[in-house]
């Protein structure tokens, strides 16, 4: 790990992701900026554990490049150059391509991929401008998986999956880092994403050969993405997922003991 | 790959690719409705050609972004065709502006017109499309679904959206019938310089004839024939078994 102090923007701290990635960084000693669309209710205790470290709370709309635009500048005057962002939103609809409305489609693929385009022009842009940092995508399994159950989802997590690839080549050559993890649902998510086309998440918790996954997993990934240890994992795409995938259809597959 | 009797929409038919799928259509007896939102001109020379070659068309017009105009087009093309057997998802912006030079408005322009766009034509298509024995949606997309272009973040946003909004519509439509596939083409020569091999985008290198195949195994770069000819194939009864699929159709260039 070596941010050099530098500080690690959350997009989603109320997320379980973002949690425990709170959690992680903290015990690093580095700045932390949070953005809580709970306005840090939903993170209550994360931020009591907080005694030492330097935290700024933030409650923006991230679909606005305004907002964004004036946090960093928050952000950057008190806690010092952000070094790490980490894109975790990650909203999701139940609904279907007949059904949908305008207005859902966009306000999804908003929240989660154009705010991911916006953070990666501002916040990234300010990262070359310095000409160091890393950014990281918390995409999900739908990026490649469809989850018949919410397809804007699908579609927004498929949009970001390229955005990690241009902005690997644009701002990889001013020293930026850009790396993405396809996380499983976290134990407890996957019912969010059920379907009546699809038996994807029946019996999830069986399903993974080795475990399912949880949010201190991606912590401990993302962590080590960010220090010098990664320096060559550039554009990469690492899915997160205990090996969930792996498994295809339930008569082929074997039970597990 | 016959379509004989067959309906189409083809968005985006009025230039490029759209015209070149429209054409191959018409050719093999579908008869087709040619959709533009701006080039008016381009739609009736797809029409003459149709037309030349014995078959039947029929000009819409709307922008595919805004979801009153789609299912008012799409309406207009099921009443002028009399029902509709076949969508091919065309039409699609490119601004080649690099990741700092994008603004929210050229954003929201992309996003609204390439991947927002594909599905309002789906939904608006699906009432049309479910009537019919063996619906067909082909979202013609790019191989930069998979692959950066290095000019256009946004579009190759739009295109990895694509991607996975085909998969889910092949899942969802599936149950009536309807196959959902997406080509991804790879550099084809419709006479802009964006898209011409020996012309890329700023930034690139020009490259000369003679690199050709340094580039492009074939020799050659695409043509608007060759994404008409597989369109054809998947909107014919021999693909019936194939949905969800997204077949790289760059004369294997992106293995290079």
């Amino acid at each position: 790990m070596n941010l050099l102090n530098q500080t690690v923007f959350i997009t989603d701290a109320d997320h379980p992701s973002g949690r425990a990635l709170i959690a992680r960084f903290a015990r690093e000693g580095v700045p932390l900026a949070l953005n809580s669309p709970s306005g840090g209710n939903a993170i209550r205790e994360e931020l009591a554990a907080l005694t030492e470290a330097k935290v700024k709370l933030l409650q923006l709309d991230l679909r606005s490049r305004a907002a964004i635009v004036d946090a960093l500048e928050a952000v950057e005057e008190e806690l010092g150059p952000v070094g790490l962002l980490i894109h975790n939103q990650h909203r999701y609809e139940v609904t279907n391509l007949e059904h949908c409305s305008e207005s859902l489609f966009v306000d999804v693929m908003d929240t989660n991929a154009k705010s991911a385009f916006l953070c990666t022009q501002i916040i990234g842009g300010r990262m070359a401008e310095r000409g160091f940092g890393s950014i990281l995508y918390v995409t999900s399994i739908h990026a490649e998986k469809p989850a018949a159950a919410s397809f804007i989802y699908s579609a927004s997590q498929g949009a970001i999956q390229m955005l990690a690839a241009e902005a690997a080549l644009e701002l990889g050559r001013r020293g930026v880092r850009v790396n993405t993890v396809e996380i499983a649902p976290v134990s407890g998510e996957e019912d969010h994403l059920t379907s009546p086309l699809s038996t994807l998440y029946d019996n999830y918790a069986r399903k993974a050969p080795l475990q399912t996954v949880k949010a201190r997993d991606l912590a401990e990934l993302a962590l080590f993405l960010s220090g010098d240890e990664a320096g060559a994992l550039h554009g990469a795409t690492i899915r997160l997922d205990g090996g969930f995938l792996l498994h295809y259809m339930d008569h082929k597959m074997k039970k597990s003991t | 790959m016959d379509v004989t009797g067959k309906t189409a929409l083809v968005t985006g038919a009025g230039t490029g690719i759209g015209q070149g799928v429209a054409i191959e259509l018409a050719r093999r007896g579908a008869k087709v409705a040619v959709h533009y939102n701006s080039s008016r001109e381009g739609a009736e020379n797809t029409r003459r050609q149709i037309e030349a070659l014995g078959g039947e068309a029929h000009i819409v017009q709307g922008n595919i972004a805004n979801q009153e105009e789609v299912q008012r087009f799409v309406s207009e093309t099921a009443d002028a065709l009399g029902g509709l057997d076949i969508l091919v998802n065309n039409a699609a912006l490119q601004l080649n502006l690099s990741l700092l030079q994008h603004d929210e408005t050229s954003f929201d322009k992309i996003m609204h017109t390439n991947l927002k766009g594909y599905w309002l034509c789906m939904q608006a298509a699906l009432p049309h499309l479910k009537k019919r024995s063996a619906g067909r949606v082909i979202n013609i997309s790019s191989v930069h679904a998979k692959r950066p272009t290095d000019f256009d973040p946004v579009y190759s946003m739009s295109k990895g959206g694509i991607r996975m909004l085909t998969r889910e519509a092949a899942i969802e439509l599936g149950q009536h019938g309807i196959t959902v596939n997406a080509i991804e083409p790879g550099a084809v020569d419709v006479g802009k310089q964006q898209v011409r091999p020996e012309l890329p985008p700023a930034g690139g290198e020009p490259m000369e004839r003679s690199d050709f195949r340094m580039h492009f195994p074939l020799g050659r770069a695409g043509k608007p024939q060759d994404v008409g000819h597989l369109v054809c194939f998947i909107a014919s009864d021999a693909s019936a078994f194939l949905s969800g699929a997204a077949i790289r159709l760059d004369g294997a260039s992106m293995l290079l």
